[in-house]
């Protein structure tokens, strides 16, 4: 439960950073940025051949990890939990379930599975060490999935970025503009790409892919 | 309808694809392959258009975007209509529906004909500043009968169907035009594996190359093109954009492209297909080779329908198989248009003359039209043309040796079509976008590009290189280095595609025919057709003091049409030159900006438009509030319910509701769009003294305090209460809109002031969903939804904050009040934001829980006079001037941002307008926001103003008005009367009080 409470009981230790498990473990209905468009009956219902194919990939847990990566005690300890290097300048890594993200020269974002965010939080932090910030935003966020053939056509639309092959193999993220919104994106394959956007701007994204998308047709997944 | 000038074999049409279209309502009928333009021509419709100023009838001149007469308007229904379509550009369809744009009533029987003929003495240029400009109240008037008669062209009264969009290209190579030193320079880059984009507005690439009778490597043009097109396509590094025209060459190589996707096609794009792209190019390397338009030469009556560029008859002939007449005159200064001669003899019409201006010319295709037997007219030139609707005849004479006057007598020559060359302009626009300044050249008789700063290359006709096998050579040269210099490999030294060598004499740099009568008294010699602007009116132009070609211009209106001058303007600029007694270089040129020719509002707006015009950011409950019958209101580019009207409420009944269920029960506000920063680090206390005003060292953890923020000027902000969650961990909150600037401004001073902090900000605003529960019952309510957290007055404190359970979501709740009552904010992960929501109405709706919007929650605070910075502070007020002072620290160790501002001599002074509360004297009247306050509601206008109303309402809840706002000294005017004169002559009285008008002890929300 809670870590304040849990803290207070051992009088001697200050409480120095509030860590929380913020999901529910009585099984109250948590709902995604995406939730209200029901992405599920337009998978159903909707086209099943489209040039671009979106999915939700929802309730993940995301985790900001700032830190200096000359502080061996912040880089060591990212290595030792997740069995994985902070990846360089716009590089990603991945491990299992688990992908990191450079997002800014001290700034990542790890994503894992959802239930995994706060056991995981709580270890870094234990295996951590110096100045570093860990912050929990899996409810500020969600990732979306666009792949297909038209896929890129539609971040060409959407980005002043280029997505070409050259400029954007595998593995590489950039967090820029989209739209008039943003995203963090990452080509995770040949005809594949992720986005992360944030929840409030996220209607506004789905309106934008789905107009983007209309002239190739969008395939919904779940 | 047949098509009478159409020739039996020849030119790129399909035959056996015929299509059908209209003009001005009548049908006829083109074929696939036609422009617009093409199929009028072949259908002998001659006049296309009225003239701007004397509603002289026009017909088409030329074959590409320098037409200035082909301006239609396009579109068979009303949604689809399209404005100042140049049809010459326009693909012909089937269906096609198209009428003239400027005859009223209509391009054949025109009743501005009349007066035009009637008063064209009496509109000289500037005509319309001279005569309109007076009395100004009449402008509107002038201008409806102005551009009704300049024919503009009409907007559609129905919503666009269609779909644009944008699109990003990046390139390492860019080359726009498709000609044959486009296409050498695009088939060299594409070899060097660069990124090549080449773009040409015409519907297929080749530029010249389509038109033209010669041979590249022994084959014909047009399959030599063929050849390269198709070979281009294989290579994956190379994008080709036909029907794309680059509008715009900005800084940084960084151009704009209208691509015209389906306009070919039908005037509403296909179901699911996007009608035109702006295509964003970012590009590494530019070509230009953008070729040249052939210039007209200025003659007497040469506007008259029948009267086209040379090199365009050999278009209509060679391209759409189209001899727009039967005997033609062909007037030249130079070889190259002798090509149209020796075109329109190979269709079988008849070349009545061909008048050279110069004395003795001498070249290969003057020799071809010798041998031919053509009648050659030398030393001579076309003075007046005959005919009202179309061409019947011309006057030709010969001409002294330099061009400068008539010296012979007058013969008349009968003929339907004029074709004239003066030589041609290179094409620079994109260059001058640049801000490149164009130079004249002698030699090419023409302006060239001049020098740039872009990593810019050019090649071909628009380097005054005029010749197949010189632009073939530019363009192979270009591709080259162009990829090398991006940095590929290519080879320097490649060798282009061959062509013959054409001889030619030298051309003569002649712009302006001389007639045997002064020029003021000739016939019309029209230099600009789109807005009659003659040769007469740029020597009286000059005559009346514009000096400066930039004056001439907009004086004379050269230039201001749709087309921009692209036919007209070396033209004038020479007229005027010569009018000087200057040369060209010394007269110099106007230059071009973006856009080449018109784009589409469509184009231009993209997506970005309809629901997509700016995003609409939501809270997880949002569809709560849809649901529940909120009304919205735009808080940054938040939807923020405003107020939530039950059946047959006015909104003042429902703020009324809304207020009093909240003081007497209990209300809820989603909170969810306040700004959040999760502040974490050992300095994070130290770092939060510095940029709030109060004292920030002894907050507890489980403490929230308010804080103000202010600029470096010591004027407040932004506001908000931030908690200590931890010794190195604090949750800042912002305002809504302010919430992304706190945060910049957090991480401009971390990083650039002081980086020996250790802390980290990170946004959260996203991250939690915030409800606000206030009201006498809202301890009851909660209590029912948390069995973890202590809710006792004693132990839960106002400004306290803790964590536990609430609808068996983790949550923090905060006791922070904006309203004034009891009241506690909870914040839970926004996934689960709209399942608390829902709990907390199930289980509050024996307390008559009462959902509230922002509307309530700014009467609720302005009862407690609580501030929202931004409303009641406009970046001029300081904490002192609000009243704050207690929220200022004195003696914090380490000074704080906007300490120094707030000491300065101006903000210390006497007399600085204060925040204050006002009653009005008639209760129930409210006085608008933005009111002035006045001592003496009687003085004299100007009236001495003391401050402005900054927020004011009606509060059922104390049965008064009430209203915050400046008056200058007000904290020491307490009780005084000041008034509020309005724009309707009535006047306000209200008394200076408290702001505070609810619980002045702060009973209620310490319960």
């Amino acid at each position: 439960m809670s870590e304040v409470i849990a803290n207070n009981e051992v009088a001697s230790a200050p409480v120095l950073i509030q860590q929380m498990d913020q999901l529910s473990s009585q099984g109250a209905r948590a709902e995604s940025p995406l939730y209200h468009a029901d992405l599920a009956s337009v998978a159903r219902e909707g086209n099943q051949n489209g040039g671009v194919v979106l999915q939700e990939v929802a309730l993940l847990g995301h985790l900001v990890l700032r830190g200096n990566i000359n502080n061996a005690g912040f880089t060591s300890g990212v290595e030792k939990v997740l069995g994985m290097a902070l990846p360089g300048s716009l590089q990603s890594a991945e491990n299992g379930d688990v992908s990191l993200r450079w997002i800014a020269p001290d700034e990542w974002l790890l994503v894992v599975p959802g239930a995994q965010a706060f056991s995981i939080e709580r270890e870094l932090r234990d295996a951590m060490d110096g100045h570093i910030a860990i912050v929990n935003v899996s409810g500020g966020q969600t990732v979306l999935n666009l792949s297909g053939a038209n896929a890129r056509d539609v971040l060409m639309k959407s980005t002043g970025y280029d997505v070409h092959d050259r400029n954007f193999p595998v593995g590489k993220v950039v967090t820029t503009t989209f739209a008039k919104s943003q995203a963090v994106i990452r080509r995770t394959g040949e005809q594949s790409w992720e986005l992360i956007i944030r929840r409030s701007f996220s209607d506004y994204l789905w309106l934008w892919l789905q107009d983007a998308s209309a002239e190739f047709g969008l395939t919904v997944r779940t | 309808m047949t098509q009478q000038n159409r020739l039996q074999s020849g030119g790129r049409i399909e035959r056996n694809k015929p299509l059908t279209f209209s003009y001005n309502g009548k049908h006829y009928k083109g074929f696939e392959g036609d422009t617009l333009a093409s199929a009028m021509l072949a259908n002998g419709i001659d006049v296309v258009g009225r003239s701007f100023k004397y509603s002289r009838p026009r017909g088409i001149v030329a074959a590409g975007p320098e037409e200035p007469n082909a301006v239609l308007q396009l579109g068979a229904t009303e949604a689809t209509q399209v404005p100042n379509v140049r049809a010459t550009q326009q693909e012909l369809f089937d269906g096609l529906v198209s009428n003239a744009t400027n005859g009223w009533p209509n391009a054949d029987m025109d009743l501005m004909g009349y007066v035009g003929k009637v008063g064209g003495r009496m509109m000289p240029p500037g005509f319309y500043y001279k005569t309109f400009m007076y009395p100004q109240s009449m402008w509107e008037s002038y201008e409806k009968f102005i551009r009704k008669a300049a024919g503009l062209g009409r907007s559609p009264l129905e919503n666009d169907p269609d779909t644009y969009d944008h699109l990003n290209q990046h390139a390492d190579v860019m080359i726009v035009g498709a000609g044959p030193a486009g296409l050498s320079a695009a088939l060299q880059a594409a070899r060097s594996g660069a990124r090549v984009l080449i773009a040409d507005e015409q519907s297929e690439f080749g530029g010249s190359l389509l038109h033209s009778n010669e041979l590249i490597d022994d084959k014909p043009a047009a399959q030599w093109v063929e050849e390269t097109v198709a070979q281009l396509s294989k290579f994956s590094n190379v994008v080709m954009l036909p029907r794309s025209t680059v509008n715009g060459y900005h800084d940084h190589n960084f151009l704009t492209i209208h691509e015209r996707c389906t306009d070919h096609i039908a005037d509403k794009a296909p179901a699911g297909q996007v009608r035109q792209r702006l295509h964003r190019v970012r590009a590494k390397w530019v070509i230009l080779a953008t070729g040249a338009h052939e210039r007209p030469l200025v003659f007497g009556h040469n506007d008259v329908p029948g009267v086209m560029v040379a090199s365009a008859v050999s278009v209509y002939i060679n391209r759409y198989a189209v001899a727009p007449g039967k005997e033609l005159v062909l007037m030249t200064t130079n070889d190259g248009a002798y090509q149209t001669a020796l075109d329109w003899a190979a269709a079988g019409r008849k070349v009545t003359a061909i008048v050279d201006t110069r004395a003795n010319p001498q070249g290969d295709l003057v020799d071809a039209a010798r041998a031919q037997g053509l009648n050659i007219i030398t030393g001579s030139a076309v003075i007046d043309v005959q005919g009202s609707k179309r061409v019947s005849g011309v006057s030709v004479a010969s001409i002294a040796e330099d061009g400068s006057r008539v010296t012979g007598s007058i013969q008349r020559l009968s003929c339907d079509t004029v074709a004239s060359s003066g030589g041609w302009s290179p094409v620079i626009h994109l260059s001058c976008h640049t801000g490149s300044r164009p130079k004249w050249s002698d030699d090419v008789i023409g302006f060239l590009p001049g020098d740039t700063v872009q990593k810019q290359l050019t090649a071909g006709s628009i380097n005054g290189e005029f010749g197949l096998k010189g632009c073939l050579a530019e363009g192979t040269r270009a591709g080259a280095q162009a990829a090398i210099n991006a940095g590929f490999e290519a080879d320097a030294d490649a060798v282009p595609a061959s062509a013959a060598d054409v001889k030619t004499g030298p051309a003569m740099a002649l712009f302006h025919i001389p007639h045997s009568q002064p020029t003021s008294r000739a016939p019309k010699q029209f230099v600009d057709f789109q807005n009659d602007v003659t040769a007469a009116g740029i020597e009286l132009a000059t005559r009346e003091g514009f000096e400066s070609i930039e004056h001439v211009k907009r004086y004379t209106a050269m230039g201001f049409g749709t087309d921009q001058g692209k036919l007209g303007n070396i033209n004038g600029m020479a007229i005027a030159a010569k009018s000087l007694n200057q040369s060209i270089p010394e007269t110099g040129t106007t230059i071009f900006r973006p856009n080449y020719t018109p784009i589409t509002f469509g184009a231009i707006a993209g997506r970005h438009c309809g629901e997509l015009f700016d995003p609409k950011r939501y809270s997880a409950m949002h569809k709560w509030h849809l649901e529940n019958g909120a009304k919205f209101e735009d808080v940054g580019q938040w939807k923020r319910p405003w107020y939530f009207p039950k059946a047959g409420e006015s909104m003042q009944d429902a703020l009324n509701r809304e207020c009093q269920a909240t003081r007497e029960s209990v209300g809820i506000l989603d909170a969810s769009t306040l700004g959040k920063i999760d502040i974490q680090g050992k300095d994070a206390r130290e770092f939060l003294g510095r940029v709030y005003t109060n004292a920030w060292a002894k907050l507890a953890v489980g403490k929230c305090r308010y804080g103000l923020m202010c600029g470096e000027d010591g004027m407040v902000f932004d506001d908000g209460v931030t908690s200590c969650l931890g010794e190195n961990h604090f949750l800042m909150t912002t305002t809504t809109g302010g919430a992304a600037r706190v945060l910049e401004w957090l991480e401009l001073y971390h990083q650039t002031e002081w980086p020996e902090l250790e802390v980290y900000f990170n946004t959260v605003t996203d991250q939690w969903a915030t409800l606000t529960v206030s009201g006498p019952n809202s301890r009851k309510l909660i209590s029912e939804l948390t069995d973890d957290i202590d809710l006792d007055r004693d132990s839960f404190k106002f400004m306290d904050w803790r964590e536990g359970t609430v609808a068996g979501v983790p949550a923090r709740i905060f006791r922070i009040s904006f309203t004034g009552e009891l009241s506690y904010e909870i914040n839970v992960q926004a996934n689960y934001g709209l399942h608390v929501w829902e709990k907390l109405f199930e289980a509050g709706e024996k307390y008559n829980l009462t959902p509230y919007g922002t509307e309530t929650m700014h009467i609720l605070r302005a009862e407690k006079g609580f501030i929202i910075a931004g409303q009641d502070t406009d970046g001029s007020v300081h904490p002192f001037d609000l009243g704050m002072g207690w929220c200022v620290a004195q003696k914090k160790p380490f000074s704080y941002i906007g300490k120094r501002g707030m000491a300065r001599e101006d903000c210390v002074r006497p007399n600085r307008k204060q925040l204050v509360g006002l009653k009005t004297k008639d209760p129930q009247v409210v006085i608008p926001e933005g009111a002035q306050a006045v001592n003496d509601p009687n003085q004299p206008i100007p009236m001495t103003m003391l401050g402005h109303v900054t927020s004011s309402y009606y509060s059922a809840c104390l049965g008064h008005s009430i209203a915050m706002g400046f008056v200058r000294d007000g904290l020491n005017r307490m009780g005084d009367t000041v008034y509020y004169p309005l724009a309707d002559g009535t006047v306000i009285e209200a008394e200076i009080c408290s702001p505070i008008f609810l619980d002045p002890k702060g009973e209620r929300q310490n319960v």
